[in-house]
């Protein structure tokens, strides 16, 4: 009971840090941010709108800080942190969510199997000199005076020996590069028909047959006579082929047509 | 339209990786600018909200002959030049004296805007008190039941909501509470009209209460603004689903095959494949051997080996 009295009296020295509502706040205290729907009587507002103002929202701050302070805290360098909720009020965003990066075949390829990149580090051990150098840039370990590697090239057996091996490799790479660039083109191209949600290879597919068609327009039958490809589809040509009046025809026909011209031009200014 | 960059070395490459759509947004950046014509009020206003806004907040030094309720494209460019998604314009008129107007940018669009006139203005150096520091996120209070009801007090409470709030964090630290923004509306006879709206900032002593929780005292801080509402275009159905769509990662994910039933027991479903009985283990015992299942099989191991090698 001793104790009790003691508590009670320490307690009543200080403010009390109790409010109440007739109707509970509303906490987002991820948004540190509280909504009181208690009605606020008009006299009373009329009458001492700051102090009124002022009560309102000194009670509404103790409640907040109240829930707040009871939030789980962790203790950092600077101080006590409370550890908010996530945000309940619904807040638009500012930019649309990210989309989704499209994976090129070798990404999708690595994903399946699990091959992850590795980052080698930027610097290695020169053994030459016993110190960690650059493996590329400046000051790296193989320096410019050091012999090429391949200062040196052995023709390999069954190999012609007159063909110049040096050629040969850097024709490779030409090709190596170049093939490169076609799987990079038709990364895109994929990526682009998956962005339009067509699948790549009925993109492909129409692509090959738009170009067959202005193919065909190069000879002068628009490809009536050419070889059938397999599977074609019949199209129409999309041409506008001419159609030249017989020079010997019907006498009666062309003079009204002449005529029709005639009046036209002259009895319009009538 | 701003002409699109192509980045050329891995300062600007970083610079404009910022600026990305991200999972995680970065902080509402909010330009402050005045309008064709200003006066004293709007001014100071303008300021003292950019302050309080400040890190996240611009004021524009020019005037600029702005007219967002009739065309939006110069907000659009300084939303996408600044890359920033919220705007305060304050102008003066005859027709609409002391105004500010608050907007909200999607995709470097126009989202919303509440045109709000100032009725009763107190700057933020009219009062004699102790300011927060820079960078401290506020508390915010509603008072009010019409911020449940009304259209126009809901999109209002969002918005400023937004305008003010900065980061989302994690955790806070309770000595950082430093201030509180109050907002009040005021109760009206009619329901069909617009109150005015008590816009109040107070800072926060804590004081000893014997208690965990500290005893609160406030002190006026400012600004302080009496808002009367104006006019307002609110964003489409769609555009605002669109806004708050929810990124695939934030999403909580949906646990299958467990529930929880009224006492708070955890159920959980199990989905099992069709045994096969023929190979189920079951007791152990010398005779059950296959050894012995097989009576021509004498003394050259086990039956199942030697059908193996045959």
């Amino acid at each position: 009971m001793e104790v009790q009295s003691v508590l009670e009296s320490e307690k009543s020295k200080f403010k009390s840090t109790e409010v109440e509502k007739a109707i509970p706040l509303e906490y987002d205290l991820g948004n540190l941010a509280a909504f009181d729907t208690n009605p606020i009587d008009p006299k009373s507002l009329k009458k001492g709108k700051e102090n009124l103002l002022k009560q309102l929202t000194r009670d509404n701050t103790q409640l907040i800080m109240n829930a707040i302070f009871n939030l789980p805290t962790k203790s950092g360098e600077d101080g006590v942190f409370a550890t908010l909720p996530e945000p309940v009020t619904i807040i638009p965003r500012e930019k649309p969510i990210p989309k989704e990066k499209i994976l090129t075949r070798w990404e999708k390829f690595a994903k399946a199997k699990g091959i992850q990149k590795k980052k080698r580090t930027r610097f290695e051990y020169d053994e030459k000199t016993g110190e960690y150098k650059a493996r590329y840039g400046y000051d790296h370990t193989k320096s410019s005076d050091d012999i090429p590697e391949d200062w040196l090239i052995e023709v390999p057996r069954g190999a012609d020996p007159m063909e110049d091996q040096y050629e040969k490799r850097a024709n490779e790479k030409k090709e190596r590069i170049e093939s490169n660039k076609k799987r990079q083109k038709r990364n895109q191209e994929e990526a682009e028909a998956v962005r339009k949600n067509i699948n790549p290879r009925e993109a492909r597919k129409q692509e090959l047959l738009n170009k067959s068609i202005i193919a065909k327009t190069s000879t002068a039958s628009l490809g009536r006579f050419d070889k059938k490809l397999k599977n074609e589809p019949k199209i129409k040509n999309q041409g506008i082929k001419k159609h030249h009046e017989s020079a010997t025809g019907d006498m009666n026909a062309e003079k009204q047509k002449t005529l029709e011209i005639l009046e036209k031009t002259i009895g319009k200014k009538k | 339209m701003l002409r699109t960059i192509k980045p050329k070395n891995a300062r600007s490459k970083r610079a404009l990786k910022a600026r990305e759509p991200k999972v995680e947004e970065n902080p509402k950046q909010a330009i402050f600018i005045r309008g064709s014509s200003t006066n004293q009020v709007v001014n100071t206003a303008l300021s003292d909200l950019c302050s309080i806004k400040k890190p996240y907040s611009t004021m524009f030094s020019k005037k600029n002959v702005i007219h967002p309720f009739e065309d939006q494209s110069s907000l659009e460019f300084f939303s996408q030049k600044n890359d920033a998604s919220l705007f305060c314009i304050g102008s003066s008129s005859k027709k609409r004296p002391n105004n500010l107007v608050f907007v909200r940018m999607f995709d470097y669009q126009v989202l919303d805007m509440i045109e709000l006139g100032i009725e009763n203005f107190k700057s933020l150096h009219e009062f004699k008190s102790s300011k927060s520091s820079i960078g401290m996120k506020p508390l915010f209070i509603f008072n009010g039941e019409l911020f449940e009801q009304r259209e126009e007090y809901k999109k209002l409470k969002n918005m400023l909501l937004d305008f003010f709030r900065d980061e989302v964090a994690e955790s806070v630290n309770l000595k950082g509470l430093e201030y509180i923004i109050s907002v009040t509306a005021e109760p009206v006879a009619n329901p069909t009209d617009l109150g005015k709206i008590f816009f109040r900032v107070y800072t926060i002593q804590m004081k000893k209460s014997g208690t965990k929780q500290p005893r609160i005292e406030l002190e006026e801080m400012g600004p302080s603004f009496d808002f009367v509402f104006r006019r307002n275009r609110f964003a489409g159905e769609d555009v605002m689903k669109e806004a708050t769509k929810i990124p695939k990662e934030k999403q909580a994910k949906k646990v299958k095959n467990v529930s929880h039933n009224e006492i708070g027991d955890k159920m959980g479903r199990i989905h099992m494949k069709k045994q096969n009985f023929d190979t189920l283990q079951t007791r152990k015992m010398k005779a059950l051997k296959k050894k012995f299942k097989k009576d021509e099989d004498d003394n050259e191991g086990p039956a199942s080996k030697k059908a193996k090698a045959a």
